[in-house]
């Protein structure tokens, strides 16, 4: 091997060596948690809602005027009528928030009167007996609400439904191994009885405040009559979705002209939830992809450029070496030997940049510790990007003719 | 040791065809001492570049140690100047980012010598050229004079069969001319064969033989007189 004369050889190059070595460096560091960070968004991207998505949209129903509690049930039970009517609609249901619309009603979940810590956070949906349906949910235990158990409620009111459905991951953390089915829990209004539990309901905000309490939700049979309005979420029969939502519209319209359904998000199918509730999340694992990609580039780049200038800076030597007995082959190991050398030694600083980064991050931004496989991945990329950028300019030397040692400067 | 036969070389633009050798015919027996000789432009150093496999010939032929060698491929050309030839280049060509040992080691390290064998052969070179005591040091660190001592003990350190030295005193002073010249021919009675190319006179007449060149051919030193005198002149001031 030849790795003792390429060491004292670079030795002798310090300035570039260091240069490009730090920027495989920093490269690696940046692209490590740039990869951790664009994977972390993409599964959250990912996590599911548990609900018919691609079947369902939303009505975001504004009333005029500020009719009162018992008004606005009654128009609101038109509407719903109306709804379920449409062509295409299988079912409606009214609701104060749904999976991913970023805010709404999150409460604190007890399971005795007097506890003073909360067992559970939880984010709570306002519905009637059709918001399983609707939804598409999974009904797990227990039972749906019946028609007669749906009252309505406004802001004015205390929280505290006779019974309510729960999912199972608030089941779970609330009765761990037993049965939810039957029990008590303490909302902010009193006590409820759970009558059913259904298997998966995302919360209204994905966002890492509301983190702890993802699938644990609380479906209290209220339909909650705000003076300013409401959503309908309706599920369309599969295929119908457009046609569906265009005269969903048109006959709320007829039914009562008295609201607003704004043009920009009055009728919103819930793939446009969806790309809405991650948009910040997609454009940081576009803006970590396209920096990771021009740091690689840039990298390679001089990787390129700092080779084939010492290619040709070093022509004579390479014919010398060549004249001396060097093979083609030779002469394309040193310079990919020589690359190798410098990307190791940056890719070891790399990686202890790259864990204080991380580290840094992790105090000032609650990020998750770097994963040891992206320090393994960046380390191979950078590796493989320095055996890749060197080839070229390394070809180049191997064809430098032997007869280069005999021509003057 | 070293025949070529009818030996030409030609380079071609799109225009021009331009012959460095022609008909070119030598012959140098192994333990000779021969100092090929001509004008600048006659094809001295096209014959060294070509006896030295650094470049290939357009036709002829050429036989070295007893191998015809223009169907070698490129491997095998390396592996034949790494253990067969050894060069003493008129700009010394050292490499300048290595030390005088890491310098000397190069043609061994491509031999694929074990490390032992080759600090005793780089160590033996170095005495023998007088330099062991400037084993760590840069080419930058020495003489003009040195770097040619350095530069001839790479050579020696793999025994290769044939020494050719291109003006091997060629950018020294008179003094570290006359140094490395009397290292040649000591070099040269220990049994070496040495092809020297040069425009000096007075080199060419301490040579065994000389061969001169004219216009990409061998002719008879007689028919470059001002030469001709010049080396008889030389060898009669000789104090051998």
């Amino acid at each position: 091997m030849q790795i003792k004369p390429i060491l004292s050889a670079l030795r002798r190059h310090k300035a570039g060596t260091f240069l490009i070595a730090m920027q495989i460096a920093l490269t690696l560091a940046i692209v490590c948690n740039a990869l951790f960070i664009i994977h972390q968004r993409v599964a959250h991207l990912s996590e599911p809602t548990g609900i018919d998505e691609a079947n369902i949209f939303i009505v975001k129903n504004e009333w005029v005027g500020a009719p009162d509690s018992a008004r606005v049930d009654a128009m609101m039970r038109a509407d719903l009528q109306t709804l379920r009517q449409v062509p295409g609609v299988q079912d409606a249901t009214p609701s104060n928030s749904y999976p991913l619309r970023g805010s709404g009603w999150d409460d604190g979940v007890k399971l005795k009167p007097d506890q003073l810590q909360d067992s559970s956070g939880s984010t709570i949906y306002f519905a009637d007996e059709h918001f399983i349906d609707t939804l598409g949910l999974k009904l797990i235990a227990g039972r749906n609400f019946r028609a007669d158990e749906i009252g309505h409620m406004d802001m004015r009111y205390k929280l505290a439904p006779p019974v309510v459905i729960i999912t199972r991951a608030l089941a779970d953390k609330l009765f761990p191994g037993g049965q939810a089915v039957g029990k008590t829990i303490y909302l902010i209004g009193g006590p409820a009885t759970v009558v059913g539990v259904v298997d998966l309901l995302q919360a209204q905000s994905v966002e890492r405040w509301a983190s702890d309490f993802a699938y644990r939700s609380v479906i209290i049979p209220e339909r909650l009559t705000l003076s300013l309005g409401s959503f309908y979420i309706v599920r369309a029969r599969p295929g119908q979705l457009d046609a569906a939502m265009r005269a969903a519209g048109k006959a709320l319209f007829a039914q009562n002209p008295r609201r607003v359904i704004a043009d920009d998000d009055g009728l919103l199918s819930f793939s446009e939830v969806r790309s809405r509730a991650y948009e910040s999340d997609r454009g940081m694992a576009i803006l970590m992809g396209v920096i990771s990609i021009v740091l690689l580039a840039v990298t390679a780049a001089g990787i390129v450029g700092l080779t084939s200038f010492w290619v040709g800076q070093r022509r004579r030597q390479i014919g010398v070496r060549r004249a001396l007995g060097a093979t083609r082959q030779d002469i394309l190991h040193y310079f990919m030997t020589e690359n190798l050398l410098i990307s190791c030694a940056g890719v070891l600083v790399g990686t202890v940049l790259a864990i204080a980064m991380n580290l840094w991050m992790v105090t000032r931004f609650e990020m998750h510790r770097l994963s040891l496989s992206y320090l393994v991945t960046g380390v191979v990329i950078l590796l493989l990007l320095g055996q890749g950028a060197v080839l070229a300019p390394a070809l180049r030397a191997s064809r430098v003719p032997p007869v280069e040692a005999t021509r003057s400067v | 040791m070293l025949k070529m036969t009818h030996l030409s070389k030609v380079y071609r633009t799109e225009v021009v065809e331009t012959y460095a050798l022609r008909d070119f015919n030598i012959n140098v027996n192994e333990g000779e001492f021969v100092a090929v000789t001509g004008p600048s432009g006659s094809g001295k150093t096209t014959f060294l570049t070509i006896a030295g496999l650094l470049e290939t010939f357009t036709g002829g032929q050429y036989h070295l140690d007893g191998v015809e060698v223009s169907n070698l491929n490129d491997n095998e050309r390396s592996r034949i100047r790494n253990e067969k030839i050894g060069f003493i280049f008129q700009a010394f060509n050292l490499i300048p980012d290595l030390n005088v040992f890491d310098n000397v080691e190069v043609p061994l390290r491509y031999r694929g010598m074990k490390a032992a064998e080759r600090k005793e052969r780089i160590m033996n070179s170095l005495e023998r050229v007088g330099l062991a005591s400037r084993a760590k040091h840069y080419p930058a660190e020495l003489s003009g004079g040195q770097q040619q001592r350095v530069a001839i003990a790479r050579a020696l350190a793999g025994s290769p069969r044939l020494l050719l030295a291109d003006e091997p005193t060629g950018n020294l002073d008179t003094q570290m001319a006359r140094g490395v010249m009397e290292l040649l021919e000591e070099i040269h009675r220990e049994g070496a064969t040495i092809v020297m190319v040069t425009h000096d006179p007075e080199l060419a007449a301490r040579a065994q033989r000389n061969v001169h060149i004219i216009d990409g051919q061998v002719v008879d030193l007689a028919e470059d007189p001002r030469f001709h005198h010049a080396v008889h002149a030389a060898r009669a001031n000789s104090p051998a």
